[in-house]
C-alpha cells in the first residue's frame, strides 16, 4: 500500500524533456596516483607533511592543515568496518534478487577510507568493528577503477 | 543604501592556469589558486574566518552540489561557507558576498574562490547551456547560447550603425594583451581580417568573437581594515558593490542596452562617490565573453554614451589609442575573457584579481600607464539579465 497520492504525468498537460550531459571526469593529481595504484593491487594515500595525516583516497592538500601533501604512501588494504547497511532495494527502487551489504572502511593507518562493498558475508552476520580485507579483481581485469576492488571480506 | 559598518580591504590574489582541459580537477585548481592568494596575503588558512565560493552551474564540472565537492579544495572545510551563484556574473559576486560578510562586522578575514571545471561536460560545455532556458517555451526550439548572443549583438549593431570591423577591434585588442597574461589560454596577434575570415557560428557570430570555454580557478582575500593595516602597506580598498537582475524572459525588453548593468553601477558608484565615472575611474574589466560585450558593458558601466563606445574607431591605432594600456582610457588590460579564457565563475575573479594588481602596481607588463587609483570590475550573466560590479581604490 502506497501512502502517498501519485499524480499521473498524463492527468496533467505536460512536455517531456531531458537534462542530459555527458561526462569526462577528470583523475586530478590525486586521483591519478590512487587509480594506478588500484591497477596495480594497491591503495595509495597521501601524508600531510603538517600533522602527519595520511589520507585516504589520497588528496593534493590536506583539508585540515591546507598544506600541499608532500608524499604518496601505500597504506594495507585491511581496515575496519565504521558503520555499515544493508540495501534490499536499487537506485531505481526496484526490489534486489540479494540484499547487498555496503560499508564505510576505514583503512590501517589512513585518515578516511573508502564506501565498498562487503562480500563473503550475510547481512546479519555484519556489524560495525569488523576486520576486513580487500578482495581484489583479477591483475588482467583490473582497470584503473573503484571496481578493481570487487568488495571486501571480513578476516579472522 | 543602509550605512555599511566596516572598510573592506583585498590583500592577496591567486588564479591557475586557465586553459581548455586541465590535468586537476576542480578541487585541485580551487587549491592552488586559494593557496597562493594565501601566500600574498601573508596568511595561511588558519586566519580565514569564513570562505565564499563561487562557481557557475553544476551541469559544468557535472557534481550536483558542485560547492560542497569544492569546499575542501577551497579551505573551507570545518569554517562557515557558502556558495553564491548568479551565472556569469558570479565571479565579480563572490567578492561582493565576502565583502559583505566582512563589511557586517561578522568576520575579519575572507577567502573568496571562484572555480569552473568546464571540460568535464563533454563534448562540449555547450551542451549544459541548452538546459539553461525555459523547458515549455524555449527549449523545444534546441536554442544554443550562442544565439541570444548573436541576436543581442545584431540589435546592438542595428540600433547604433556600429560595424563589425570595429567589434573585431576589440577581440583583436584583448587577445594582444592577453600576450602578456601568464595564465592566458588564447593570447594572440591577430587583425580584424582573421576575425572576419573566423567560422561563423550564429551571424553575426564568428569564432573569434568568442572566448573559450576553459578550466581555471581564481581567489582573493578580504579582510576589515584594522587587520589590512596590520597585514600589507598596500591594500586595495572595495569602495562599491553593485549588483541588479532583470526579467529572465529576455524577449520582453529591449537587448540593445544592458540597463540592469547601469543598476548595479549606479549603485556602487553612489557607494564609491564616483559621480563622472570615465573620468574618475582609471582602468576597467568590463566582461568580455563576446567582443561586442566589452562595448555593451562599458556602456552600462556608463564609461561611454550608448552606442558610443567605438564611435569613431576605425583601426588598432584608434582602439589601443582609447582603450589600449597606454591609451586614454584602459580597458581589459588583463587580455579579458576574449584572450585569458572564460572558466565562468574563475574568469570574473580573474578580473577582480586584475584590478587589484593594477592597483597595487604589480601587473608587470600589463601594467596601465596611467598610475591608477581607482578601478572597476563587471561580470554579467545569467539569461541576459544580471550585472555585477565592484569598485576598488588603491
Amino acid at each position: 500500500m502506497s501512502l502517498e497520492r501519485p499524480r499521473l504525468p498524463h492527468e496533467i498537460r505536460h512536455w517531456f524533456g531531458d537534462m542530459e550531459c555527458d561526462y569526462v571526469y577528470t583523475l586530478g593529481i590525486a586521483g591519478e596516483k590512487f587509480y594506478a595504484g588500484l591497477k596495480e593491487g594497491r591503495i595509495i594515500g597521501s601524508k600531510c607533511p603538517s600533522c602527519g595525516a595520511i589520507w585516504v583516497p589520497p588528496s593534493l592538500y590536506c583539508p585540515e592543515c591546507f598544506e600541499e601533501t608532500s608524499e604518496w604512501v601505500e597504506v594495507p588494504d585491511e581496515g575496519t568496518v565504521y558503520t555499515f547497511t544493508v540495501a534490499y532495494v536499487g537506485p531505481d527502487g526496484e526490489p534486489l534478487e540479494e540484499p547487498e551489504v555496503y560499508a564505510l572502511i576505514v583503512l590501517d593507518g589512513a585518515n578516511g577510507g573508502l564506501l565498498h562493498k562487503l562480500g563473503e558475508v550475510r547481512p546479519e552476520e555484519a556489524y560495525i568493528g569488523m576486520r576486513v580485507k580487500a578482495v581484489w579483481a583479477p591483475e588482467g581485469e583490473r582497470k584503473g577503477a573503484i571496481t578493481d576492488i570487487k568488495y571486501f571480506r571480513p578476516v579472522e | 543604501m543602509a550605512s555599511v559598518k566596516r572598510r573592506v580591504a583585498v590583500i592577496g590574489a591567486g588564479i591557475t592556469l586557465f586553459r581548455r582541459r586541465m590535468r586537476e580537477t576542480g578541487r585541485e585548481l580551487s587549491f592552488y589558486a586559494a593557496k597562493m592568494a594565501l601566500e600574498t596575503a601573508g596568511i595561511t588558512i588558519r586566519d580565514v574566518d569564513a570562505v565564499v565560493c563561487g562557481s557557475a552551474p553544476d551541469a559544468f564540472d557535472g557534481v550536483h552540489m558542485k560547492g560542497e565537492y569544492l569546499l575542501d579544495g577551497m579551505g573551507g572545510h570545518n569554517k562557515p561557507y557558502v556558495r553564491v551563484y548568479v551565472g556569469g556574473g558570479t565571479g565579480v559576486f563572490t567578492p561582493i558576498a565576502a565583502w559583505w560578510h566582512v563589511a557586517s562586522g561578522h568576520f575579519d578575514i575572507v577567502l573568496a574562490i571562484a572555480e569552473e571545471k568546464m571540460s568535464s561536460c563533454h563534448p562540449h560545455p555547450q551542451k549544459a547551456f541548452t538546459t539553461i532556458f525555459d523547458p515549455i517555451y524555449t527549449r523545444p526550439l534546441g536554442p544554443n547560447l550562442v544565439w541570444i548572443f548573436a541576436l543581442e549583438m545584431q540589435r546592438y549593431m542595428s540600433v547604433h550603425g556600429v560595424k563589425k570591423e570595429q567589434i573585431a577591434l576589440i577581440s583583436v585588442k584583448n587577445k594582444r594583451n592577453a600576450l602578456d597574461h601568464p595564465c592566458a589560454q588564447l593570447p594572440a596577434k591577430i587583425t580584424v581580417q582573421d576575425v572576419l575570415n573566423s567560422e561563423v557560428m550564429v551571424w553575426p557570430v564568428q569564432k573569434l568573437d568568442i572566448s573559450p570555454p576553459s578550466d581555471g580557478a581564481a581567489a582573493v582575500v578580504l579582510a576589515a581594515e584594522h587587520v589590512a593595516k596590520r597585514l600589507t602597506d598596500d591594500p586595495v580598498w572595495i569602495e562599491g558593490v553593485g549588483w541588479c537582475l532583470d526579467s529572465t524572459y529576455w524577449t520582453n525588453r529591449d537587448l540593445y542596452y544592458p540597463k540592469y548593468v547601469e543598476y548595479a553601477a549606479r549603485m556602487a558608484y553612489k557607494m564609491a562617490g564616483i559621480k563622472n565615472p570615465p573620468k574618475e575611474i582609471d582602468v576597467a574589466e568590463p566582461y568580455d565573453p563576446f567582443d561586442y560585450k566589452e562595448a555593451h558593458h562599458a556602456e552600462g558601466l556608463m564609461l561611454a554614451r550608448k552606442g558610443e563606445y567605438l564611435k569613431g574607431i576605425k583601426d588598432e591605432d584608434d582602439i589601443f589609442a582609447r582603450y589600449g594600456r597606454d591609451g586614454d582610457l584602459p580597458i581589459c588590460p588583463s587580455g579579458g575573457l576574449l584572450g585569458v579564457g572564460n572558466p565562468i565563475a574563475a574568469a570574473g575573479l580573474m578580473k577582480v584579481c586584475e584590478i587589484f594588481w593594477q592597483l597595487r602596481g604589480e601587473a608587470g607588463k600589463r601594467q596601465v600607464k596611467n598610475d591608477p587609483r581607482t578601478g572597476v570590475a563587471q561580470a554579467w550573466g545569467d539569461l541576459m539579465q544580471v550585472g555585477t560590479v565592484i569598485v576598488m581604490r588603491a
